[in-house]
């Protein structure tokens, strides 16, 4: 059990570093989002289920209550982390903000 | 009168270094704070209060008097926002929007054009960009009611876990900020408008202070909560932990009444129509 907690624990932050990665390195603010989006969400729910995973160890009532908290936070940042970014990306389409072209190449 | 203010400023920020110089050193464990009031509070505020949280305890309760002026601050700075930013007469547009109910449509119309203000299809909007997005609506319409149970959860349960009125106040000002957001301004303070929230805002201060002058009228000290016991019909123990909770509801009226104005202000330069 604890090895399955570690993998998802390992996994969660390998998604949270590709996320950071990504918005360092991608060229301009749509694709920047590309990562904080999903990287940030995908990693947040394996690492919050892999707390949850943990907290459920000595079986109790206690400890089950706590975990079904926690399930809620992964349920509402699942709902909200993408539409935050679903609205910043609308506010920048609206804007005005032109997607990033390679230069010279033939366009998106 | 700009360089007489900044005279001023400077004596009283030197004056107040100057006292600062005779605290006692920080974490200083001979300091009075660390060797009587910490203890004190630390052994007796279970069984003063009956409030587990003792942060809580310390500061609706012990130190009751000062948290009421911090809400009279909160409260100073609503209305503050209101005196400096609020315009009551916005400068007349040359047009107006309408926005078609059922398809989305918008509708712009010169003065002196024939408005569909009467009508049932056609809503007013202010800026050529209101957000009008399925996806955040729908969301936020899923999270909204939670998020203002969770609000309420945390005024009322401050006694046990991290929380209280402050907190719990900004979360439910929070919420409706959030639909003043994804929905539109007008349509939220149509909900929720000016005169209710300066009203909770000064109601939310009047509980705290009542709650106080209610204790003295029943000859003990102001804001000695246990001078209800009477009231609630329970011992003076258990009266301090309902007067405690008493004074973070109003503390929780005064805070998201305060946020949703400072919203409604600085989001729209003081005119209440569509900002941002």
């Amino acid at each position: 059990m604890d090895l399955i907690i570690t993998l998802m624990l390992v996994f969660g932050l390998v998604f949270f570093l590709g996320g950071s990665l990504g918005i360092i390195r991608f060229p301009d603010f749509y694709s920047r989002l590309h990562p904080a989006g999903k990287l940030d969400t995908g990693g947040l729910v394996i690492t919050m289920t892999a707390f949850a995973v943990y907290t459920v160890q000595p079986l109790t009532m206690a400890s089950v209550i706590t975990s079904i908290k926690i399930l809620l936070i992964i349920f509402f940042v699942f709902i909200t982390s993408p539409t935050a970014i679903h609205s910043i990306v609308d506010a920048g389409v609206r804007a005005g903000l032109e997607p990033w072209e390679k230069k010279g190449g033939t366009g998106t | 009168m700009k360089r007489g203010g900044l005279v001023l400023f400077s004596i009283m920020g030197l004056l107040l270094a100057w006292g600062v110089l005779e605290f006692p050193g920080l974490g200083d464990p001979s300091s009075p704070a660390s060797s009587h009031l910490s203890p004190y509070y630390i052994q007796h505020s279970l069984t003063d209060t009956a409030v587990p949280n003792m942060v809580t305890a310390v500061l609706a309760d012990y130190r009751g008097y000062d948290t009421m002026f911090e809400t009279i601050v909160i409260f100073t700075a609503a209305i503050v926002c209101i005196f400096l930013l609020r315009t009551f007469k916005p400068p007349a547009s040359r047009y107006r929007m309408y926005r078609h109910m059922a398809t989305g449509i918008t509708l712009r119309i010169e003065k002196g054009g024939k408005t569909p203000d009467d009508s049932e299809h056609f809503e007013r909007i202010d800026s050529v960009w209101v957000p009008h997005d399925l996806v955040i609506r729908t969301t936020c319409r899923m999270v909204i009611p939670f998020i203002q149970v969770f609000a309420l959860y945390v005024i009322a349960h401050g006694h046990h876990s991290p929380g209280g009125g402050f907190q719990g106040g900004v979360i439910l000002g929070a919420s409706v900020v959030l639909f003043a957001v994804c929905f539109d301004l007008r349509r939220t303070i149509r909900y929720l408008g000016e005169k209710m929230c300066a009203l909770l805002c000064a109601l939310g201060v009047l509980i705290y202070a009542g709650t106080g002058i209610l204790c003295m009228g029943l000859q003990s000290n102001f804001l000695d909560y246990s001078a209800l016991a009477g009231l609630f019909g329970t011992d003076p123990v258990m009266a301090r932990s309902h007067g405690i909770l008493i004074v973070e509801i109003g503390v929780g009226m005064a805070v998201m009444a305060v946020m949703v104005m400072l919203y409604y202000n600085l989001a729209s330069a003081g005119r209440h129509d569509e900002g941002l």
